[in-house]
């Protein structure tokens, strides 16, 4: 159904508008006015999922139809299947904004005493705006052109906030960065234009009769197949998956926390929307043929990053290897191209950017408070003096592992029923290779999510720890963002429903 | 319970049965975050939410077993539409006793806490974990769905995992195992914190499996509610024979039941998760958690019979035969190989833990063994009810006489200041009731009449025997095993004198708030053995109502194998007393003189081996092959950044020496490659629109 108002565009325009009037607001007024005007999203778009209206499409009013040049419709549009990804970057954004405040201030003051020069509070507001927004707007995307505009934004905004505010040799970091990505936007964008020429469109989507319907066209050929390749290739770039997973570590480890916690879980996951969206509707031929292959690659990636991640002692290093599994995850439940495999990656996307966001948080408030504390080695019985914290992970971990009452569970389960729906699964052989895949994929990442947390949180402290753990707004924004992770799982229904609904609508359009 | 009238209940205030020990943890989440301090309120708000479940659930176990109807709360409630899952719990015979012995034994364990865990530095955390647990169970047993029975599986995994690791800080007198010892490299103690992941890490393998069960169900049966699970029985058997995957994935099904009930191999996480207070040891052993897989058996048996038959091909009932011929033998084994390692242990809570796992083993067998004669042996549903009722009898005389054993070990433990029973001794003299409690409860374990351990063992032996006269011959030599390890560890503790220097403190007699709960529990043991015609009603009328089932009829007759084996415990307990007390054999040193009696202790008290052999091939081997991968990811990072950008760097050199900065030759390269592109461009364009020709003509 079509807005009456131009409301999702209004929801990329507030923070900025909040940004940009920070110098008037002060510094906490304008991280809690951000946080405020990116929860817009969520506020807007959750009565229509409670009406159960979002398979049809929420569109935003103004749009333009330039399908005479070539490029198609430039709409905003929230579906069931992107309302996960929308709701994940809207509340993890607002939150990580609460949460920005005091480790920036903390950060910054840090970095000058250093005697380095960097912007401060308003520049940091800025570039978090604008990649925040630019990330709402991919998941509001159902125009390639679209999606990859905002996509680039994102990727620039994010560079600039590792090289000003990163760790380590955060110039060098965030150039490695900055070339990964662009390899990456530039092999999406040849899959994507070879798609326009040849049909005169960018859209996956288009509105009729006020609703959402999916368009597909058959390119065939073999252009068409390496243009297939060179989108999916782009997208996997993005999303780390194993073999060009390289950048990722050291983008994810030596952001500032707070960008860390956008980054990992929202920025690469927003790649298997663009896979889901672009790469399965416009070459759908290419996706079907190679799909034994890109199974295999999704096993590969959740062991491999899982397996990686045990051995790392550097916390938010630690993270971004399980970023890397997670991905893994994602990506199989798209590889399964079956509308329950379309609702997995969206529901694990979700669940993902709770809990991995709530992580990289914990491992922030270690940084903010015990100077800099983030070698797990040294770290130890951290529970007795942040039993909050302690709490709070332990619900991260449990979104990651897909263990209720988290809602990482959703993700989960749908991945393990459309794994065994995908064609390929008859007999005693398959269950058995594929049971075992899946219980060695589960059994890693609750592996290193337990074993980790008893290296952190628990037995004896092995280096001095500071006074204890003070409840402020800082950490309540934390375990805020858990909390509401238990919260989701418990009134999952209607949004699930959505994301069938919608996940079904696409694989007609698209696989059939 | 085809004839028995369906009650439909409104969602609330009903399903208080399994939320209000879930609003108690919220509620004491909620005060620990505003900084209540008073321990009372965290105990008492706990005991509270316990309380209204147990008020319910005997309510609602009076309308099943009184007055023979079977109850469905908040039927029409949505929770997931495409899965059409809901918040509903479904009450019938099986679950009606469940609820029964979960709630009413947690409430008396959650009693003794308070008492027990008094100055905890984590008592808000405790009671907070206690609450979610039960809660969980109970959950888990009256869900009418599956998901929402995973979720009370999965929660109580968690609350397991928090209470096992409850103390981690992991000091020394929490640990389970001899400090210091390792086997093959691999150390055989365990801190709690360690304890604790392996808890979730054990039984989250099996889970997964769970897990697939539930997704191949969903796609076979499109349906996860169980009543309908239970109806259509026959339909997805068919389709999964079909399919070619029928045995395989009603094992990859109960592969959570069986990590859950620490079935062989999987036992290795329940010993070792002794590092939790007493309490919660009892809480695990006797009402929640272990008891949860053995439920699983009991739920899924009569369905997956009764569906086998209604399938009704010979394939069909071969594969299921083969399905519940495996879970015989491995609770067989199970039973079998824990009772000889409690024989050698040397801590108390150890002993009770490979006790328990022993009797899961004889619950699953009763199951099992009713569920193969169902199919293999024509017994038909009755013989599955009957499995059901043994395998269930067998669970609630056992939670009763554990939950006392384990809260009266906890006192002992305390008194001791030692978790070996090497430092305990003669404290029948000086702790009359708490040892004629452990008596009571240890006869039961040992199985000797008229307590009610005797009776359903008895139940659970004799359908094993005619499903198979070797895996019932099992089960009753570990009849005679238990009886010796039972008689051995009561001696021990009670009138022998110890072998170790007892410490300063003279023991004494526990408070009542712990002293009460146990006493209450054995008095249970022996009641319900003097009552236990009315028992064996109770679980034929609870078999009869439960899915699936036809009313069945539990007949005790005393054969020859039931004198044979009453016969053998007795005996077996003489000798064990005889060896002790008349002939004062001194077992210590018979193990210092024999090279042999040395490896055969060594192979039970190590737990033959099974722990180091999980840890090198999935420890270790995990480990090698994280490293195996982090080489490579360096590697790949190397030819990333270093190799990749050499070969840049590279190239950038070799171009300077061929322009060595001569502007006619730049000009001169950059004329005939932009030549070279521009002609190439025409032609693509020419290739696929015509665009030359169009021009042209």
């Amino acid at each position: 159904m079509e807005l009456e108002l131009p409301l999702l565009w209004i929801t990329l325009l507030a923070p900025i508008a909040v940004a940009a009037a920070s110098p008037a607001l002060g510094e906490r007024a304008s991280y809690l006015a951000l946080a405020a005007a990116l929860l817009l999203p969520a506020a807007i778009l959750t009565p229509y999922a409670l009406e159960g209206q979002l398979s049809e499409g929420v569109i935003d009013p103004v749009r333009a139809d330039f399908t005479r040049v070539g490029i198609g419709n430039v709409m905003l549009a929230v579906d069931g299947f992107s309302y996960p990804f929308v709701i994940g970057v809207s509340i993890v954004t607002a939150l990580v904004s609460v949460y920005s405040y005091k480790y920036m201030s903390i950060r910054l003051e840090e970095m000058r005493e250093k005697g380095e020069d960097v912007p401060g509070h308003i520049a940091y507001l800025a570039l978090y705006s604008i990649f925040a927004v630019s990330m709402l707007g991919m998941a509001y995307s159902t125009n390639f052109l679209l999606f990859f505009i905002f996509l680039e934004i994102s990727l620039i905004a994010s560079f600039l906030l590792i090289a000003f505010y990163g760790y380590g040799d955060r110039r060098r970091i965030a150039l490695l960065y900055f070339v990964w990505t662009h390899i990456a936007g530039a092999l999406t964008l040849l899959g994507g234009l070879y798609y326009v020429v040849n049909t005169g469109s960018f859209d996956s989507a288009v509105v009729s009769e006020g609703r959402l319907v999916y368009v597909s066209e058959a390119v065939r050929g073999t252009l068409a197949t390496l243009a297939g390749a060179s989108l999916l290739v782009g997208l996997l770039i993005k999303m780390a998956v194993f073999g060009v997973h390289m950048w990722l570590p050291y983008a994810h480890a030596e952001a500032p926390t707070p960008i860390s916690a956008l980054l990992s879980p929202n920025l690469i996951g927003l790649g298997g929307y663009g896979l889901v969206r672009f790469a399965v509707a416009f070459y759908p031929s290419l996706m079907e043929s190679i799909q034994p292959l890109l199974v295999g690659l999704s096993f590969a990636t959740i062991l491999y990053g899982g397996l990686v991640a045990l051995t790392q002692l550097d916390f938010k290093r630690f993270l971004a290897y399980s970023s890397i599994s997670q991905m893994g995850y994602m990506l199989l439940g798209i590889s399964a191209l079956n509308p329950l495999g379309f609702t997995a990656a969206s529901l694990i996307f979700l669940g993902h950017a709770i809990g991995k966001a709530v992580l990289f948080m914990v491992a922030g408030v270690f940084i903010a408070e015990q100077h800099g504390l983030r070698n797990i080695a040294r770290m130890g019985g951290l529970a007795k003096i942040y039993p909050l914290m302690a709490a709070t992970a332990v619900i991260g971990f449990l979104h990651l592992a897909g263990i209720p009452p988290a809602f990482g569970f959703w993700g989960e389960l749908y991945l393990t029923i459309s794994v065994l729906e995908s064609p390929g699964y008859s007999g005693s052989l398959s269950l058995a290779l594929l049971s075992m895949l899946l219980i060695a994929s589960f059994t890693v990442t609750a592996a290193y999510s337990f074993i980790t947390t008893r290296r952190i949180f628990f037995a004896k402290p092995r280096s001095d720890i500071d006074g204890g753990e003070v409840v402020d707004d800082f950490k309540m924004s934390v375990t805020l963002l858990a909390v509401l992770g238990i919260f989701m799982f418990l009134t999952a229904g209607l949004a699930i429903s959505g994301v069938v609904e919608s996940s079904q609508a696409m694989f007609l359009a698209y696989l059939s | 319970m085809a004839e028995a009238v369906v009650i439909q209940m409104p969602l609330l205030p009903w399903s208080l049965v399994w939320m209000a020990p879930y609003i108690a943890a919220v509620v004491i989440a909620v005060g620990w975050l505003l900084g209540v301090k008073r321990e009372e309120f965290y105990g008492w708000i706990s005991v509270a939410g316990i309380l209204v479940s147990a008020i319910l659930s005997a309510y609602l176990a009076k309308l099943v077993l009184v007055d023979g109807s079977v109850v469905h709360i908040g039927a029409d409630s949505v929770w997931i539409p495409p899965l059409g899952v809901g918040w509903g719990s479904y009450i019938d015979g099986l679950a009606a006793v469940m609820s029964l012995v979960v709630s009413w034994i947690s409430l008396l364990i959650a009693v003794y806490s308070i008492k027990y865990m008094e100055g905890d530095f984590g008592y808000g955390r405790y009671f907070f974990m206690i609450s979610f647990f039960v809660g969980s169970m109970m959950l888990l047993v009256v869900a009418d769905n599956l998901i929402l029975m995973f979720v009370g599986w999965e929660g109580t995994g968690i609350a397991s995992y928090a209470l096992i690791g409850h103390w981690y800080t992991d000091e020394e007198k929490y640990w389970v195992g001899r400090p210091g010892r390792r086997v093959l490299g691999t150390p055989m103690f365990f801190e709690p914190s360690h304890s604790a992941v392996r808890a979730i890490l054990f039984t989250r393998v099996g889970d997964v499996g769970f897990l697939i069960g539930i997704a191949a169900l969903y796609l076979t049966a499109g349906t996860l509610s169980i009543p309908e699970l239970s109806s259509t029985a026959g339909v997805w058997i068919a389709e999964l024979a079909s399919q070619g995957v029928l045995p395989l994935l009603l094992l990859v099904f109960t592969l959570g039941a069986l990590a859950k009930s620490a079935q062989v191999p999987f036992h290795e996480w329940l010993v070792t998760a002794m590092t939790g207070p007493t309490p919660v040891s009892a809480l695990i052993h006797a009402a929640t958690m272990v008891k949860a897989g053995v439920y699983f058996v009991l739920r899924f048996t009569p369905i997956i019979v009764a569906g086998a038959l209604a399938a009704g091909s010979p394939a069909i009932i071969e594969g299921v035969g083969t399905y519940f011929s495996i879970i015989a033998w491995l609770a067989v084994i199970t039973a079998l190989a824990l009772s000889l390692m409690a024989l050698v242990s040397d801590e108390l809570k150890l002993i009770l833990a490979f006790s328990t796992g022993s009797q899961l083993g004889y619950m699953m067998l009763g199951a099992a063994a009713g569920g193969a004669l169902g199919v293999l042996a024509a017994g038909g549903l009755e013989a599955a009810g009957e499995g059901v009722a043994a395998g269930l009898g067998h669970l609630v005389s056992h939670a009763v006489f554990k939950a006392a054993l384990f809260l009266a070990a906890g006192w002992i433990i305390h008194v001791a200041h030692s978790r070996f029973i090497d430092s305990m001794g003669n404290y029948a003299k000086v702790m009359k009731l708490t040892a004629a409690a452990f008596w009571i409860a240890g006869l039961s374990l040992a199985g000797l009449p008229p307590l009610s351990g005797f009776f359903t063992k008895e139940l659970v032996i004799d359908l094993a025997y005619k499903a198979s006269p070797i895996i019932g011959g099992l089960a009753a030599l570990t009849a005679l095993i238990t009886a010796a390890y039972t008689t051995r560890m009561i001696l021990r503790v009670f009138h022998l004198p110890p072998y170790e220097e007892r410490a300063k403190e003279e023991p004494h007699e526990a408070p009542a708030l712990m002293l009460v709960p146990y006493t209450i529990l054995a008095a249970a043991a022996l009641l319900l053995g003097l009552w236990y015609t009315g028992l064996l009603d109770t679980l034929s009328r609870a078999a009869g109502l439960s899915l699936s089932l036809e009313p069945v009829e539990l007949k005790f007759k005393i054969s020859s194998l039931t004198m044979s084996i009453v016969a053998g415990v007795a005996l077996s307990m003489l000798a064990v007393s005889g060896a002790y007390i008349a002939a004062k054999i001194d077992f210590r040193k018979m193990l210092a003189e024999s090279s042999l009696a040395r490896v055969l202790h060594g192979f039970l008290y190590d737990r033959m081996y099974l722990n180091p052999l999980i840890y090198i091939v999935f420890v270790g081997g995990g480990s090698a092959l994280a490293a195996i991968m982090l080489e490579l990811d360096l590697t790949i990072d190397f030819l990333y950044h270093s190799g990749l950008v050499g070969v840049g760097v590279a190239a950038a050199v070799l171009a300077r020496k061929i322009y060595r900065g001569r502007t006619d030759y730049i000009i001169a390269l950059y004329l005939v490659s932009f030549a070279f592109t521009l002609l190439a461009a025409l032609a693509i364009l020419e290739e696929k629109f015509g665009f030359i020709s169009r021009i042209i003509g």
